[in-house]
């Protein structure tokens, strides 16, 4: 091989790594719901919302996000390893060190009304009522937009 | 007994990574000379397999549910602050800074509470539950610096602060529960021995929020987070300084004053803090956060 033919070989080869390097993986959403988004942002446009045991094929994680077909997920939300969903969603007690089990298992709502009986004194009606404070995605969007916190071009 | 006892621990010796292999060799041996039956041998990987889990992280809904119960015991101390404009502004400074940060998405998200108390403090408990006292409020001076303070919340939400303060013989205990089968709901007895694991769980956070507070070094990681989260969003991370120097010339006591490193300790550590490129003040800033801290 002729130091040209071998140098245009190396050249094509390193052209191949990116795609290499971009591995899809099949992940699955781990908690009770998250949004898709147009760009790995935080603050970018919601296009759809994900929910718990949704699974996706996806590219990444790149700087905490992944990509799907659908828009970015980021990578708090989901796991690339593989999800044991027993049935009932609740006990899977022999998965093994690399499988994870979703919602239901081990410390649940089941274990929380029990605890709740013999704590009287535990305030779960004033956790409720925190829990149903939230700022919806559009209001957000204008809570940063107004205070000058989206990056210039930002809001587009 | 005595022989499965020390097969078992010969499997924990050997450490999470070398326990399976160990562990069923060590049984297969004892089975083959008759030490122990088949049966127990199978019970004893089984229960090798529980404290295996142990090891593991604890799934996203069960630190959902670890921090509620964290989060009655703090509304059982103190008393919330029935202010839903304040309330409100707080939640939208606090997505903000989350969402910003390395783990804004939990099992049901970030919520803030403010505190009906003049103790200066501020507490998260897992699962991204927030709370802020009045006390700590009123030493608050800009949005940027109650961002930070936020964000120092967020930070112990994120890198799983209060879930490593529970003893690791409350999974333990919890996992051996669950090792064995499967099955759609818990039992009356495995729910009352979960019951026990999860108020061992629940009342290492909350010794350690309240009363013992943080390590040192957690809160210095916090510190180090926060400021990086407040930037991602767009705020002044010298906030953060700001704030910790009205602490350290107008000291207080309890709160976090007890719970936490000093505020000259943490400045210290802090070093130089820029604040994003295109950073602005803002007039929007300014009036919004004077609007909702008339309490």
């Amino acid at each position: 091989m002729s130091k040209r033919t071998r140098a245009a070989v190396l050249l094509a080869l390193a052209a191949l790594l990116p795609a290499a390097a971009a591995v899809a993986a099949t992940i699955t959403v781990l908690v009770h719901e998250t949004k898709i988004r147009r760009r790995p942002q935080f603050y970018a446009p919601a296009v759809a919302t994900a929910r718990l045991g949704q699974t996706f094929s996806a590219q990444g994680p790149r700087d905490g996000w992944y990509r799907t077909a659908a828009g970015y997920i980021h990578a708090s939300a989901v796991t690339a390893k593989k999800v044991r969903l027993s049935a009932g969603g609740a006990v899977a007690g022999d998965a093994s060190a690399d499988e994870i089990t979703l919602a239901g298992k081990g410390f649940n709502e089941q274990v929380e009304s029990s605890y709740a009986g013999k704590h009287p004194g535990a305030n779960f009606a004033a956790v409720d009522a925190m829990e149903r404070r939230t700022v919806s995605d559009g209001a957000l969007r204008r809570f940063l937009e107004t205070g000058g916190l989206l990056p210039d071009g930002g809001g587009k | 007994m005595r022989l499965a006892a020390l097969l078992l621990a010969a499997g924990l010796a050997a450490g999470c990574a070398g326990m399976d292999a160990a562990m069923r060799t060590a049984t297969s041996y004892a089975s083959s000379k008759g030490l122990i039956s088949e049966s127990q041998a199978e019970s004893l990987n089984k229960s090798e397999t529980a404290l295996r889990r142990g090891s593991q992280e604890i799934s996203e809904s069960e630190e959902y549910y670890i921090g509620r119960a964290v989060s009655a015991q703090i509304l059982a101390r103190y008393k919330p602050l029935d202010d839903a404009r304040l309330n409100a502004y707080l939640q939208a400074v606090l997505q903000t800074v989350a969402g910003a940060s390395d783990r804004p998405d939990t099992y049901r998200g970030y919520h803030v509470q403010v505190l009906d108390t003049d103790e200066v403090n501020a507490m998260s408990a897992p699962g991204g539950f927030v709370f802020v006292t009045k006390g700590l409020l009123k030493r608050v001076r800009s949005e940027d610096e109650l961002a930070c303070v936020l964000a120092h919340e967020v930070a112990h939400v994120s890198k799983k602060h209060g879930l490593k303060t529970i003893k690791a013989s409350r999974l333990t205990q919890a996992f051996a529960i669950l090792g064995t089968e499967a099955a759609k709901s818990y039992t009356p007895d495995q729910v009352a021995r979960l019951t026990a694991s999860f108020a061992g769980a629940i009342d290492d956070v909350v010794n350690d929020l309240v009363t013992k507070g943080y390590s040192r070094d957690k809160e210095y990681e916090a510190d180090r987070f926060a400021a990086e989260y407040a930037r991602a969003a767009g705020y002044d991370p010298d906030g953060l300084k700001s704030f910790l120097s009205r602490l350290e010339s107008e000291p207080g006591a309890g709160g976090l004053f007890k719970t936490h490193p000093s505020p000259a300790s943490r400045l210290a550590r802090l070093g130089d803090l820029s604040a994003p490129p295109g950073y602005r003040r803002s007039s929007v800033r300014d009036r919004r956060f004077a609007a909702a801290m008339r309490f």
